[in-house]
């Protein structure tokens, strides 16, 4: 048994030093095959008309899928669906590439993961353009404007934004959003809850958990309007955010070649039509 | 920078035709502003500041630090007629807004205005020349990212001045304080790693700056340290009410009764055959629903308590059944009735045959606590998952993973050293007095072992009184002799 246990013991070194290796080689290889794909790896630097892409001929995207009518997962077809969704299918078509969707990730993990590569080429979810995001990732040309929307249940009391900032208030956000940096400033008193999407922070305001939630206005009218009918919008925080989309810092070329696509889509009416089809004006 | 300028740029002409009517708008404001400013007083026009914050920048905490870059939000509502064409923000000596950018928004109402504009920055001021006039009644928001506020804390208000477009200048209203705190030690040690050369070099290869980036694994401790409490809290908490109401289930189970059989597993098969993610959620969100309001904190204990408790029954009615017949007919021919024969022999026996996997369940449990942050339990990795959220960086995970560690792997440790003590002693070895010293001295025996006997040797001497049952039902694992006086049968299996 002694033997035994000490056995175990090296076993489990040798087997720790392995998996450490094996973890190192996949962190190399995934690193490799981001920029491998395309034409040419090495000159990444001098490569300023090519782009890289995760999979050749597609524009691979990243998204919670959490945001109605922005992007969400249609649950007839199971298929992704919202502004963003055609708008990318229109860029990719621009560009020439298929747009595919990936599964949805958790909204706070996607620019980590657009940064670190090798996953997906862009992500898109409402993402504000803000400076701290800038220097972590590069965002394209704006493709909507925003504001941020504070919900709380209709038949709540505390409604406006003195009632909100005390300290028996519970204010959920979606983790990582512009909508959590709001309330750590404008509700320092109030406990912030972080959850993983805006649906999951209505669901709590809807059934008393937490007494406001705060999001991007487009996202949480439509779920007050379509899902939520027992919440209603009580503040309209403008904020006047532009939603941008993530792509790598090490791919400047891929963002100038989708802020083309956008300029072009704009110049069509395209992108127009997309903002009266999915919010009935341009917004 | 100048990144920046150039989408701006581009946004701008995209809308260039929503800009006409507001120009002409705006150029008979300006006429407007310039025929009253003669009769009028300013006081009465002037532009008033909404507010002023700072973006908490303490890694998992409320606070804002001096000396550390942060964001400055200020908001301010043009007057009634004027026209801003730019304005000055100053805070107290000692803040900078150098290498700070500057984020223009102006708004009328929920619609943005594309105005867009220049920012110069010296020193503790930032002056913000716009591109053309804001119009009246219009909201100006200027986010100033990377300044930083004094060193050594205190409450501070944004000052300033405004131009309209006639040239005029006029003093802005002071914002209402912005508390900072003083820079912490924790920060200090974290500069330090900042400066260091191997930290910049360690965290310039992508995997390890990614998983294990010093500064980050240092404050991620810090900040992480709550949560890792209410993690043991609720695990500690919950698991009293869980072995009891296992117990119960498991005496259910066993029954003679067919109802109570039934009872027993339909609440263990339901409990088992669902996840505690789903569990959770039913709870957490449908007990509000039907007006039961309690503490998230409470809930969450009770919610791991009941899952736990599924799990505990089979346990223990695994290890109630597998105490041989032997030891029931032996009891009955004492003359002890069903209770008294479950409560000092079956069950005394059960206990040290089912802690490994009590143990076990208990690990098990401890790391699930972690599902309770989808539902908004302060618990470990819901501190992460925030730090993740605003590092942008792995770490946080680690470090969480590493606070589930320090409490998980001694446990496992022990669970061996139990298993390998009641398998000895099932088989009948294990140490006897005399025994002990020679294999103390042959085996090299571990030190938990060395002290596991000793404590086999004071039970020993304590639980000579019946009264002590309890008690040495729950050392039993822990002697390498049933201490519990069975008249005889103790050595019968």
């Amino acid at each position: 048994m002694k033997q035994l246990a000490s056995l175990t013991r090296r076993d489990f070194l040798a087997c720790a030093m392995a998996a450490m290796g094996t973890a190192a080689l996949a962190g190399c290889g995934s690193a490799s095959s981001s920029t491998g794909t395309s034409t040419s790896a090495s000159t990444t630097s001098a490569s300023q008309d090519t782009y890289t892409l995760v999979k050749d001929g597609q524009l691979t995207i990243a998204s919670d899928l959490a945001n109605p009518p922005l992007d969400y997962t249609d649950t007839s077809t199971n298929e992704p669906t919202g502004f963003e969704v055609e708008l990318m299918q229109a860029i990719g078509e621009k560009l020439g590439l298929t747009s595919v969707y990936l599964s949805p990730v958790k909204f706070d993990t996607i620019i980590p993961t657009i940064k670190q590569g090798g996953t997906a080429d862009v992500g898109v979810s409402n993402f504000t353009i803000t400076d701290e995001r800038k220097q972590e990732i590069d965002f394209t040309d704006p493709y909507l404007d925003s504001n941020q929307g504070l919900v709380t249940a209709k038949t709540s009391t505390k409604t406006t934004q003195d009632d909100l900032n005390s300290t028996d208030v519970k204010v959920a956000v979606q983790a990582g959003t512009t909508g959590e940096s709001w309330v750590e400033e404008n509700l320092p008193n109030a406990t912030l809850v972080s959850l993983d999407d805006p649906v999951v922070a209505l669901t709590g305001v809807q059934s008393g958990l937490y007494d406001a939630a705060v999001a991007d206005l487009p996202v949480v009218q439509y779920l007050v309007n379509n899902s939520f009918t027992d919440c209603q919008v009580s503040i309209e925080i403008p904020t006047g955010e532009q939603y941008g989309i993530v792509v790598s810092k090490g791919n400047p070329a891929l963002t100038s070649a989708i802020n083309d696509a956008l300029a072009q889509l704009d110049e069509e009416g395209t992108l127009k039509d997309l903002k009266t089809k999915w919010f009935g004006s341009d917004l | 920078m100048s990144h920046m300028h150039e989408n701006a740029m581009t946004r701008g002409e995209s809308h260039h035709t929503r800009r006409l009517p507001l120009l002409a708008l705006a150029l008979s404001a300006a006429l407007v502003l310039v025929a009253t400013m003669a009769l009028l007083p300013v006081s009465a026009l002037a532009m008033t500041t909404n507010k002023a914050t700072a973006r908490p920048n303490e890694d998992g905490g409320s606070g804002v630090i001096g000396a550390m870059d942060t964001r400055l939000t200020w908001e301010g509502t043009v007057g009634g007629d004027e026209e801003v064409s730019s304005i000055t923000l100053s805070l107290p000596e000692g803040a900078t807004f150098d290498h700070a950018s500057t984020r223009i928004t102006v708004l009328d109402g929920l619609n943005r205005t594309s105005i867009d504009g220049t920012a110069t920055s010296s020193g503790n001021s930032v002056d913000v020349q716009f591109s053309e006039g804001i119009p009246a009644g219009s909201l100006v928001r200027l986010e100033i990212t990377n300044m930083q506020f004094p060193a050594d804390g205190g409450d501070y208000v944004v000052s300033g001045s405004y131009t309209t477009a006639d040239g005029q200048s006029h003093a802005l209203d002071d914002s209402a304080a912005i508390t900072v705190i003083a820079n912490t030690p924790l920060q200090a040690a974290v500069s330090w790693l900042d400066a260091q050369p191997w930290v910049a070099a360690w965290n310039s290869n992508p995997f390890l700056g990614m998983f294990f980036k010093p500064q980050l694994l240092l404050t991620s401790f810090a900040s992480l340290f709550p949560g890792w409490l209410v993690c043991l809290g609720i695990v500690l908490a919950c698991y009293p009410f869980a072995i009891v109401l296992g117990l119960a289930f498991a005496m259910l189970k066993t029954s003679r009764h067919k109802v109570l059989r039934a009872i027993a597993i339909c609440y263990i098969n339901l409990l088992r055959g669902t996840p505690l993610f789903l569990q959770i959620y039913i709870m957490f969100f449908g007990l509000p629903m039907v007006g039961i309001n309690i503490d998230n904190n409470v809930l969450g204990v009770i919610v791991m308590a009941v899952n736990s408790s599924a799990y505990l029954a089979e346990i223990f009615r695994a290890g109630i059944q597998s105490i041989p017949q032997g030891q029931y007919e032996a009891a009955a021919s004492l003359g002890m009735n069903g209770f008294q024969t479950m409560t000092s022999i079956i069950l005394p026996q059960t206990v040290r045959r089912v802690i490994p996997t009590v143990t076990s369940d208990f690990i098990t449990s401890y790391k699930d606590t972690s599902l309770l942050s989808s539902v908004g339990v302060m618990e470990l990795m819901m501190f992460s998952k925030n730090l993740t959220t605003t590092s942008g960086n792995i770490t946080p995970y680690m470090a969480a993973a590493i606070y589930y560690l320090i409490v998980t792997l001694p446990l496992i440790k022990v669970v061996g050293i139990i298993e390998n003590n009641i398998a000895r002693s099932e088989r009948g070895g294990g140490p006897r007095p005399k025994r002990r010293a020679v294999a103390g001295a042959s085996q090299q025996a571990s030190k938990a072992e060395e002290e596991l006997a000793a404590s086999a040797e004071v039970s020993h001497a304590e639980t000579a009184k019946p009264a002590a049952d309890v008690f040495a039902a729950l050392s039993a694992p822990f002697v390498s002799h049933p201490t519990v006086d069975l008249g005889g049968v103790a050595d019968g299996e």
